[in-house]
């Protein structure tokens, strides 16, 4: 395949970000269209559109030179231009590297924000496996020309393949992951023989608990509302008849996107131990605080 | 005392012999420098070949001309080329190839053939340095121009050699002054365009 035609189906970025300082902002991000023979208007057009993506008031900043902006705007403008030909695939090498450690937290969140509007596969190298994991959807871990290991970021943490990969990744840390791991990646997935959703009476949930051989249920109230129920709690319930939707504690209910930090906080402030993983109305799993702060350590 | 008229002959005959030399020089100079930017064993024939020719005294230069091609105008003219040739290529050369590696790797990356990162990228970056190395060849141009009278190429040097050998004080300097005017001139309207060209940029 002709090396050129392929790269031009590459949006690029560079650590040192690469702007050409003989043009502007505009002849930056429109080179590529204008060798492509793209009309004036469209590049125009196209130029305006990537601008207002990345945050950049075109009239204020296409007709400035790269150095009359600062190191994040000029960043910025990098991925405007690398995205000027909609490329299917975004190859970033390492494009926060050199950026002091406050505006990096800042691009790295705009990064996310962008990320979900464009709908591209990125492949986003780094050597901050802190980076790669507050950006990342999956990771491959690389060492001597290999891949070592592909996966989600709680794949690499807790099945690492080897020595190698759990070194780069930090297993001993395994703590300060908290920041970045979500409900979806610690839950234990909910097994449908411990979810009751319809009014059942107690001495019904009791036989059932029994004939599946499980300890504790989940009692779907209604969207809102989930309760967790242990056999013991209801083995001391004296009237059997009564409805199961009558007892139960009250759960927390968290979204699969939230960070563990986030949830181990809402449950030391209602001195909780588990918290149930919702989404769209459906229940996906529980985090159960103890034992992933165990799995951590 | 020279008559006005001999004098602006002589000045616009001066003048041509530089800027004659100069485009010759530029047109033989950029094929080499952009080669020498591709190709290694290029680059390294041409830069040890024009640092000899650097150091080829430009009187003996002249000398060395005459019974090669002769003399007069045409065989000036090749003198002038050689003697001052040198600073454009070796500024188009550095100006060329010493472009920031980052922004070679950007423009490949971004899908630029090597003949466009040329034109786009290597090219407009080096305009400093490759007027500042015109501007340098310009004033050898002069100074070589200036001894080719002695071939018969006319110019301002025939006015200063007559005057040394007739011990004609005020031919003498009649002749001189224009020529160190030129290229003080020269100087100041290249080291200008320098200016513009970086300004215009910021770079």
């Amino acid at each position: 395949m002709d090396p050129v035609s392929l790269r031009r189906r590459i949006g690029y970025v560079i650590q040192q970000i690469g702007l050409f300082p003989h043009m502007t902002v505009k002849e930056n991000i429109g080179l590529i269209p204008r060798l492509e023979k793209w009309k004036d208007e469209d590049i125009s057009l196209r130029i305006e559109e990537l601008l207002t993506l990345v945050a950049l008031p075109p009239d204020l900043f296409s007709s400035r030179y790269p150095n009359q902006l600062s190191g994040g705007q000029q960043q910025r403008v990098g991925l405007a231009r690398a995205l000027v030909m909609d490329p299917p695939l975004l190859l970033m090498d390492e494009p926060f590297g050199a950026l002091d450690p406050l505006l990096r937290m800042q691009l790295q969140n705009e990064f996310l924000s962008i990320k979900t509007k464009l709908d591209k596969t990125i492949v986003f190298v780094t050597h901050d496996i802190e980076e790669s994991f507050i950006l990342a959807d999956r990771i491959g871990v690389m060492h001597a020309g290999k891949m070592i290991q592909i996966g989600t970021p709680s794949e690499l943490l807790f099945e690492p393949e080897n020595e190698i990969v759990s070194k780069i990744i930090g297993s001993e840390n395994k703590f300060k992951a908290i920041r970045f791991l979500q409900a979806k990646d610690v839950m234990i997935p909910l097994n449908n023989n411990c979810l009751i959703e319809n009014e059942i009476s107690c001495k019904e949930t009791i036989e059932k608990m029994i004939s599946n051989k499980i300890e504790m249920c989940i009692i779907k109230k209604s969207n809102k509302e989930i309760a967790q129920v242990s056999l013991i709690e209801l083995l001391n319930i004296m009237e059997l008849d009564r409805s199961i939707s009558d007892f139960g504690n009250k759960l927390l209910i968290v979204s699969p996107d939230d960070t563990l930090s986030s949830i181990i906080l809402l449950l030391k402030t209602s001195k909780d131990s588990m918290a149930v993983v919702m989404e769209k109305e459906k229940i996906l799993g529980i985090v159960r605080i103890n034992s992933v702060l165990l799995n951590l350590l | 005392m020279v008559a006005v008229f001999t004098l602006l002959d002589a000045i616009i005959q001066q003048l041509s012999l530089v800027f004659i030399s100069l485009t010759i020089g530029i047109c033989l100079a950029a094929p080499l420098a952009i080669l020498s930017v591709f190709y290694k064993r290029i680059s390294y024939f041409v830069l040890t070949t024009i640092n000899m020719a650097q150091s080829i005294p430009s009187f003996a230069l002249v000398a060395i001309i005459v019974p090669l091609v002769g003399i007069g105008f045409l065989p000036a003219i090749a003198a002038i080329v050689l003697g001052s040739i040198v600073p454009i290529v070796k500024n188009m050369y550095i100006g060329l190839a010493k472009t920031d590696t980052a922004l070679i790797d950007t423009g490949k990356g971004m899908g630029l053939t090597d003949l466009q990162i040329m034109r786009h990228i290597r090219l407009p970056l080096a305009y400093p340095a490759i007027f500042a190395g015109l501007k340098f060849s310009a004033i050898i141009a002069n100074g070589i121009a200036v001894l080719t009278a002695i071939i018969g190429s006319g110019g301002l040097g025939r006015i200063i050699f007559e005057g040394l050998a007739s011990f004609n004080i005020n031919k003498t300097l009649s002749g001189a002054i224009p020529a160190i005017l030129i290229a003080l001139s020269l100087d100041l309207i290249f080291s200008l365009a320098e200016k513009k060209l970086k300004s215009k940029a910021g770079y």
